[in-house]
C-alpha cells in the first residue's frame, strides 16, 4: 500500500528517523540522560567542587565521611567521601568522563575497523572473505572479558592500552554484523547497477555498501559502547585497567567494595548507580534505534 | 433467495505513522452462488484489502469502519469475534494467496498440512485424512498424488505448490473462495494450467470465486463479472463482456488502452501517465549512437556458455572422497548462444523463469563473465579478464525499488557514473543530469529527493535516465516493466520507443510478457532451459511460430475475450 502523501520538501532518511524516534518518550528521556552525562563529562572541571586527581587537596581527616558531610575546607560532600578523603561526587563525575571516553573511543575505533573489514570481506568474497570471517569466528568463541583481560594484562596499565584491549575484544562483533548486512546489500540490484556502469569496487563499497550496511551497525554500536564501558569498569575493578591516579568508576567501586560490610555503603554504591544509569540510558536509546531499524516491527 | 455475499458500504481504514489510510472506502457489491467475480485494480487500489476484509484477516492497525456490512448467506460478518470468524474461515470462505512459496509451511509434509486444514473443522481418522488428501491433490490434477502427499513443499514446483494451496482452499467445499493474485508469481504456461483447473473445479463444485488481480486479460478469461477498483472505490462493475468491450468509466478505458495487446505494434500506447509526466525533452543530448552507420552485427555474441557450478565445501569434498556425497550438479544456464543485434534495433528476449534469459543479458552487458564464447559491441569486447570494459552497454533492472540506492538522492545516483567516467565534471554535473532527467520527463526540481519519495514509474524513469546519462550505444533492459502497473508500464514502453527513435539506441529487451515484446521489439529470441529455440522477426514469430515451445507460450497468454 503506497502512501500518497509525499511531502513537498526533501526529507532525508535521517530526518524521518528522528520524527519516529521522538514518539517514544522513554527513549527520548534516555537520550537526554546520555547527552546530559556527556555534557557533564566534558565540562567536569568547571562543575565539580574538587579536583579528585589533585592529591594535595585531599585531607585524610575527611576520609570515609557519609553523604552531606561538610569537609574541613568547607566543601559540602553531597555523596560523601572515599577512603582517601576524595569528594565522591567529583570522583564519580571524573569517573564517568573517563568511562565515556574509553567506551566511545573504543566503540568508534571498533566500529570503523568492523565496517571497513566486514564490508570489504563481503564485497571481495572467496578465500579472503573466508579467512577473515574464520578469524572473527574464532575470536567470537572466546568471552570478550577474557580477551580484554589478557590483552590488558599483557600491555599494562594506561588509557591507550586499555582502549586497545577493548577494541580487540569487540571489533569482531562489528565485523560479523557488517559482513552480514553487506552480504545482503551486495546482492541487491543497485549494487549490480553501479557495477554495470562500471563504477570502481572502492566506490561501490564506500558509497553504496557501507552506507546501506550502517543501520544494523549502529544498533550494535550502542550495545557495544555500553558493554565497553562495563568491560572497562570490570577490568579496572579487577586491577588491570586504569592506573589508580585516574580513578574510573570501576576502580571507585573496587575501592569502596571493602567498606561495604562496614556500613560505609556510599563509597561503592554511588559509583555503581552512576554506572548503571549510564549503561541503561545507552541501552534504552539503542533499543529504540533497533526497533525503528527493524523492518519487521515497522508499521 | 438471498445473495451469497452482499457487501454494503465496506470501509477499511489503516492507522499508520502517516495518518489514516482509507484502503477501502465505501464499496458495495453482491455475489451470487456459483458466480466468478474479477476484482481488478492497480497497486494501492485496495483490491487485496477488500479480499482480506471479507474474512477478517487484517493487520492489527487496520479495521473495518462502523456502518460497513458484509452479509454472507444472510449472516452479518462485520463485528463477529475471532472465534466465530475462524469457524467460517477455511470452511465456508477460504483464501488462496499470491505467493505459494509463502503459504505452505516448508518443514511440514503436504499430507500433514492438508490434515491440519481438515482437522481445523472436523474430527477424522488418519486413514481418512490420507484418503481425502490424495483425493484433493488428484482434483487439482497433480500427477501421482499417492506418493506426492508424503513430500515436502520444496519438492514441488511453484505451479504445483499453488495447486496444493488451491486444493487446501477447496477441502471443505467452501461456498466462497477468495483468490488474491494467485497466478501473478507464476510463468504464463503454468498460469494457463492453473486457470484451467480452477475454472473446472469452480464449475463442478458450484463455488463462488472472487479473483483479485491486476491483470485484465487473466480476469477476463475466468470471470463472469468484473469490478474495477481505484483508490479504494469501485469505479465500474458489470458483466465481464460489457466492462471489457464497452467500458463506461474513463479509468477503465485508460486501463484497457494501456494494454499493448490492444494496439498496433510499434505505436505509442495511450497512457494518461505519459501525459501526466509531461513532455520528454531531447534537446542538447549527446551520444555517439546518433547518426552512426548501420551495422547489422553491432552487438555480436558467439557461442556464449555459462555454467553455474556450485563449489563443494570442505565437508562435502570429504564426503565425495568417501563416496558418501555426490558432486554438486552444475547448472548450464546458457548453452552456446549466438545473438546478433543490428544497430538501432530492439531485440526481444523471451523465456520463462529459469530459461537463462537474465544471465545471457548480464553477459551481454559485461557484468558476468562468460565461460566460453565472445561478446563484442562494434567489434570491441565488452569484458576482459578483470571486469567490464567501457561504458557503451548499460543496463536497466526489473525492480526500480531495488535498483536505486535508497541512501542517495536522485541526483547523486544519476551523476555518479558520468562523473567517474568523465562525461561531465563535478561542477557541471547538475546541468548535465538535468538534461537527462528532462529526457525521461522527470522534473529536475525533484532531483534532490530520495527514491522512497517517488512512485514505481518515476523511479524506473530515473533508472533509465541513469543508464542514458552514460551515453550508451546499447541498453540491456531486464524485465523493466514487469513490476509496474499497466498504465505505468505503457508509459515506460512509450519512453523506450521514443529513446530508440531519437537517440538511435540499440536495445536488448528481456521479458516474460509476450504482448509487451510483440509491441516493442523488431526481432525476438525465445529461450528455454538455456537454449535459444527460435528467433526471427517479431511479427513472424508471433503469427507463425515454428517451435512447439513458442506455440505453447503464445497459446498460454491470456487474451481479452474477443
Amino acid at each position: 500500500m503506497t502512501v500518497e502523501a509525499r511531502s513537498a520538501s526533501s526529507v532525508s532518511p535521517a530526518a524521518e528517523f528522528w520524527r519516529t524516534f521522538r514518539r517514544n518518550k522513554v527513549a527520548v528521556g534516555a537520550l537526554v540522560v546520555v547527552l546530559a552525562i556527556i555534557v557533564v563529562a566534558i565540562f567536569a572541571p568547571f562543575i565539580v567542587p574538587q579536583d579528585p586527581y589533585d592529591l594535595k587537596s585531599l585531607v585524610l581527616r575527611d576520609a570515609r565521611r557519609p553523604p552531606g558531610y561538610v569537609g574541613s575546607s568547607g566543601i559540602v560532600h553531597l555523596l560523601g567521601t572515599d577512603s582517601q578523603g576524595r569528594d565522591l561526587l567529583s570522583a564519580i563525575v571524573y569517573g564517568l568522563r573517563i568511562s565515556l571516553q574509553m567506551g566511545l573511543l573504543a566503540g568508534a575505533i571498533a566500529f570503523t575497523i568492523g565496517a571497513v573489514v566486514g564490508c570489504f570481506a563481503a564485497y571481495v568474497g572467496g578465500r579472503i572473505e573466508a579467512l577473515i570471517m574464520r578469524i572473527v569466528d574464532i575470536q567470537l568463541s572466546f568471552p570478550a572479558i577474557l580477551l580484554a583481560f589478557v590483552v590488558a594484562a599483557m600491555l599494562g596499565q594506561g588509557k591507550s592500552q586499555l582502549i586497545l584491549a577493548l577494541v580487540f575484544a569487540q571489533y569482531a562483533y562489528f565485523v560479523r554484523t557488517a559482513h552480514g548486512a553487506a552480504s545482503a546489500e551486495r546482492q541487491k540490484d543497485y549494487v549490480q547497477a553501479a557495477l554495470s556502469v562500471p563504477m570502481s569496487g572502492w566506490f561501490v563499497v564506500t558509497r553504496h555498501i557501507i552506507p546501506n550496511s550502517l543501520p544494523p551497525l549502529i544498533v550494535v554500536a550502542t550495545v557495544q559502547v555500553a558493554s565497553a564501558i562495563s568491560l572497562e569498569a570490570t577490568l579496572s575493578f579487577l586491577g588491570v585497567g586504569l592506573p589508580p591516579t585516574e580513578p574510573s568508576l570501576g576502580m571507585l567501586i573496587a575501592n569502596g567494595f571493602q567498606y561495604l560490610l562496614s556500613g560505609r555503603y556510599w563509597i561503592a554504591i554511588y559509583p555503581g548507580v552512576a554506572l548503571i544509569i549510564l549503561i541503561m540510558a545507552i541501552n534504552l536509546v539503542g533499543d529504540q534505534i533497533r526497533d525503528q531499524l527493524n523492518p519487521r516491527l515497522r508499521k | 433467495m438471498t445473495h451469497l455475499l452482499e457487501v454494503t458500504n465496506l470501509r477499511t481504514y489503516f492507522q499508520t505513522d502517516k495518518g489514516t489510510i482509507k484502503s477501502v472506502d465505501g464499496i458495495s457489491f453482491t455475489l451470487e452462488r456459483g458466480e466468478v467475480m474479477g476484482l481488478v485494480g492497480e497497486s494501492g487500489s485496495g483490491k487485496s484489502i477488500t479480499g482480506f476484509s471479507l474474512i477478517g484477516l487484517l493487520d492489527a492497525n487496520g479495521s473495518i469502519q462502523p456502518g460497513s456490512s458484509i452479509r454472507f448467506n444472510g449472516r452479518e460478518l462485520v463485528g463477529l469475534n475471532e472465534r466465530e470468524l475462524r469457524k467460517i474461515r477455511g470452511k465456508e470462505i477460504s483464501m488462496v494467496f499470491q505467493d505459494p512459496m509463502m503459504t505452505l509451511n516448508p518443514v511440514v509434509k503436504i499430507i500433514d498440512q492438508i490434515g491440519m486444514a481438515i482437522r481445523a473443522h472436523e474430527q477424522v481418522s488418519d486413514a481418512e485424512v490420507r484418503r481425502r488428501a490424495v483425493e484433493a491433490l488428484r482434483k487439482v490434477q497433480i500427477v501421482d498424488p499417492e506418493n506426492k502427499v508424503d513430500q515436502y513443499p520444496h519438492e514441488f514446483s511453484g505451479g504445483m505448490r499453488q495447486r496444493v494451496a488451491i486444493a487446501i482452499a477447496l477441502l471443505h467445499r467452501p461456498q466462497l473462495v477468495i483468490a488474491d493474485e494467485p497466478t501473478t508469481a507464476l510463468d504464463v504456461s503454468v498460469q494457463a494450467e492453473i486457470l484451467k483447473v480452477v475454472k473446472e473445479l469452480v464449475a463442478e463444485m458450484g463455488t463462488s470465486l472472487i479473483w483479485v488481480s491486476h491483470d485484465l486479460a487473466t480476469v477476463s478469461s475466468i470471470a463472469d463479472t468484473i469490478a474495477v477498483m481505484r483508490h479504494g472505490k469501485i469505479v465500474e462493475a458489470g458483466r465481464a463482456r460489457e466492462v471489457l468491450h464497452n467500458p463506461q468509466h474513463p479509468y477503465t478505458k485508460g486501463l484497457l488502452d494501456a494494454l499493448p495487446s490492444r494496439s498496433q505494434p510499434g505505436q505509442l500506447l495511450a497512457s494518461s501517465a505519459t501525459e501526466a509526466a509531461g513532455r520528454m525533452d531531447f534537446t542538447g543530448l549527446g551520444g555517439s549512437a546518433i547518426g552512426a552507420d548501420p551495422d547489422a552485427e553491432f552487438v555480436k555474441a558467439v557461442g556464449v556458455e555459462k555454467i553455474f557450478a556450485p563449489k563443494a565445501g570442505f565437508l562435502r569434498r570429504l564426503g565425495i572422497r568417501a563416496g558418501l556425497a555426490k558432486e554438486p550438479k552444475p547448472v548450464n544456464a546458457v548453452k552456446s548462444a549466438n545473438v546478433t543485434i543490428a544497430r538501432g534495433e530492439i531485440l526481444g528476449l523471451v523465456g520463462e523463469s529459469g530459461s537463462g534469459k537474465s544471465t545471457l543479458g548480464r553477459i551481454l552487458c559485461g557484468i558476468y563473465p562468460a565461460d566460453a564464447g565472445t561478446v563484442t559491441v562494434g567489434g570491441q569486447p565488452v569484458r576482459s579478464e578483470k571486469g567490464k570494459l567501457g561504458t557503451r552497454v548499460q543496463m536497466i533492472f526489473q525492480d526500480p525499488f531495488a535498483s536505486l540506492d535508497p541512501r542517495r538522492t536522485i541526483f547523486q545516483s544519476v551523476a555518479e557514473g558520468p562523473i567517474a567516467h568523465g562525461f561531465c565534471t563535478r561542477q557541471n554535473a547538475r546541468e548535465y543530469v538535468n538534461r537527462w532527467l528532462r529526457a525521461v520527463a522527470f522534473d529536475p526540481a525533484m532531483a534532490d529527493r530520495y527514491p522512497h519519495q517517488f512512485s514505481g514509474g518515476q523511479r524506473q524513469r530515473v533508472a533509465i535516465a541513469r543508464a542514458l546519462a552514460m551515453q550508451p550505444e546499447v541498453i540491456v533492459c531486464d524485465e523493466p516493466v514487469a513490476s509496474l502497473d499497466v498504465s505505468i508500464q505503457a508509459q515506460v514502453i512509450n519512453l523506450l520507443m521514443e529513446l530508440r527513435r531519437n537517440l538511435n539506441i540499440t536495445m536488448l529487451f528481456i521479458s516474460h510478457d509476450l504482448s509487451v515484446v510483440n509491441h516493442l521489439c523488431d526481432r525476438v529470441i525465445v529461450m528455454r532451459h538455456g537454449e535459444i529455440v527460435e528467433q526471427g522477426p517479431a511479427q513472424q514469430v508471433f503469427t507463425a511460430p515454428q517451435h512447439p515451445y513458442t506455440k505453447m507460450l503464445i497459446d498460454a497468454v491470456p487474451k481479452l475475450a474477443a
